[in-house]
């Protein structure tokens, strides 16, 4: 067997570059000589979607003093702490729920793959319908229910909630499915013996289901920060960052600087903004995910 | 894990169910109902039952579908989604059996997975400037190629990540006696390691397309006339023609139903990918 894994061996160690290379070099090109590009944007102002002068740090000074950018900042955060946190709590508690065996269940883990991939900005574009003030769908609804109409994209508070209500109609499905497959894969012998021993389901939940799959929702909490944080379609159809500024978003403002107001220098300050606070997430949570990438590391 | 179930529990747990399943197909079929309805239809009360309640009518499709805009989009959405995928898929399978087959140093093989994960993690928006400028400079504005380039770079993620489990999960052994016939690393990796991996590249290929069809910022900022996919049609669309609920629907139909095809067929696939590997649907 030596005899034939020698050549193997020296053939592969330098073919293995082949192989890695193309990916490497495409996210060098196409990521990080971007990424450099942008951080030396940020040092100019630009005329007419040119490079003007050399400005230094004015950019990233403009950062803490303007008023338009800390609004967006303040919007981006309400939405993804609330969207989040709902979005963990239903998508959790109806994966525990449903995680036992009954008919249809299979049903509607298919079915509940469908947000994930319904086009966001299409659901946005679909809202300006369901959340239709006058005889629209919900309205119809909470008025049967002895609701006034409520004035959804009229009001700031309220074209909030919209774009949150479809964001969470999106992704909770997301934290159930994830969470379902986890909760399948626990060791069933576990809960078989916490059985016998006489625990109460309070009782199991607590001391196994739960230590059992806090990695797991670590993980679940950070691909949702994550995503949460780049929101930016389904304002843009439903509400155009409307009234006002109130669902104005950070990637919204930023899309906006960049190509309404050809601001790109400062538009890319504002990008490294999003992407430190971005980086600060994943690198607080990340700590706690050792142990669900584990098998990555060999 | 095998309590026994109450009534009390069953009852609640398809009451659950039930909403669960109204709640997220809603839209779906609010969507579906209003680009059948005749324009009179659309506010009148309880017409929620096609031939029951209300006429349906073909015309909605028929006059969407008949605009030359809405057929070019569908065409860019569709070229640009196969291209994106098809390079992704490329370059994600080489690398997935370079980080699943062979040694990068002592911690290489982990610290490339992670960067590849990274991926990710970018909010787009931070590139789009730069996409914007560089793609100006190549004269690529307006061009399906550039938003094909892009998303490729977006999704290669997935391949990458999906397949290098896959490729693990793969017993060795199968390239080592191909190599004792004589084949080289590459007739090992196509002859070899590919077929086994079909499946798998199939439902990434359709994954990463279904992404790069529902892209939208990038598309929004490197576009302005020939090359216009979908989503950005529609993003503008109230604003011209004000709103329509029959064409809204006949919109948000075509611009969603390939992707939700997608993700019907690549369902195993999935939740892996989405969690980049982690949990295992």
């Amino acid at each position: 067997m030596n005899a034939a894994e020698a050549p193997t061996l020296r053939k592969t160690d330098r073919t293995k570059f082949f192989f890695i290379l193309p990916a490497v070099v495409w996210i060098v090109v196409f990521t990080l000589f971007p990424l450099l590009y942008a951080l030396y944007t940020s040092f100019f102002s630009f005329r007419f979607g040119r490079i003007n002068q050399f400005v230094g740090g004015t950019n990233f000074i403009r950062l803490f003093t303007d008023d338009n950018l800390h609004n967006g900042l303040r919007v981006t955060l309400v939405f993804v702490a609330i969207t989040v946190a709902l979005q963990m709590l239903l998508g959790f508690s109806l994966a525990l729920l449903l995680n036992r065996e009954m008919r249809g269940k299979n049903v509607l883990r298919a079915l509940m793959v469908l947000p994930l991939f319904a086009t966001p900005v299409a659901m946005g574009y679909l809202g300006i319908t369901l959340f239709y003030e006058i005889n629209g769908p919900i309205n119809a609804l909470l008025g049967a229910l002895g609701w006034g109409a409520v004035p959804w994209l009229s009001n700031p508070f309220w074209a909030t909630v919209a774009i949150m209500v479809i964001d969470v109609w999106q992704w909770t499905p997301f934290v159930f499915l994830v969470s379902l497959a986890a909760l399948q894969g626990l060791p069933a012998d576990l809960f078989e013996a916490a059985e016998v021993d006489g625990a109460s389901s309070w009782q199991s939940f607590r001391q196994l289901t739960l230590p059992l799959m806090t990695p797991i929702l670590w993980l679940i909490l950070l691909l949702r920060l994550v995503e949460a944080f780049k929101v930016f379609d389904i304002p843009t159809s439903l509400t155009l960052g409307g009234p006002g500024r109130a669902t104005e978003v950070y990637s919204l403002f930023t899309y906006r600087t960049a190509l309404r107001f050809f601001d790109h220098g400062y538009a890319s300050t504002q990008g490294f903004l999003l992407l430190l606070i971005v980086s600060l997430i994943v690198a607080l949570i990340f700590r706690q995910l050792r142990t669900v990438y584990q098998e990555e590391g060999n | 894990m095998r309590r026994k179930t109450s009534p009390v529990q069953l009852i609640l747990t398809g009451g659950v169910m039930a909403f669960a399943l109204l709640w997220v197909l809603f839209p779906f079929y609010w969507a579906l109902v209003n680009s059948i309805k005749q324009p009179a239809d659309t506010f009148r009360p309880g017409a929620w039952v096609p031939f029951w309640q209300f006429q349906p009518t073909l015309e909605h499709w028929i006059a969407e579908l008949s605009i030359l805009e809405t057929r070019h989009a569908l065409l860019n959405s569709t070229v640009i989604a196969l291209g994106a995928a098809t390079l992704s898929v490329l370059l994600g399978t080489t690398a997935a059996y370079a980080l699943a087959r062979f040694r990068f140093g002592k911690k290489g093989n982990a610290n490339l997975t992670t960067w590849f994960i990274s991926q990710r993690i970018l909010p787009p928006v931070v590139v789009v400037i730069p996409f914007f400028l560089i793609m100006r400079q190549l004269q690529l504005l307006d061009n399906v190629f550039a938003l094909m380039l892009l998303n490729a770079t977006f999704t290669l993620p997935f391949p990458v990540i999906i397949l290098s489990q896959m490729i693990r999960e793969l017993p060795k052994e199968l390239e080592e006696a191909a190599y004792v016939d004589g084949a080289t690393v590459f007739q090992g990796f196509l002859q070899v390691v590919l077929p086994l991996l079909l499946p798998g590249l199939v439902a990434t290929w359709i994954i990463c397309m279904a992404f790069s069809w529902n892209e939208f910022l990038l598309a929004l900022s490197l576009t302005t006339k020939s090359a216009i996919p979908m989503p950005v049609i529609i993003a503008g669309a109230e604003h011209t023609r004000g709103v329509q609920f029959w064409y809204v629907g006949v919109r948000v139909l075509l611009t969603m139903l390939p992707p939700i095809v997608f993700a019907l067929l690549a369902q195993r696939y999935i939740i892996r990918g989405l969690t980049l590997g982690a949990v295992k649907g």
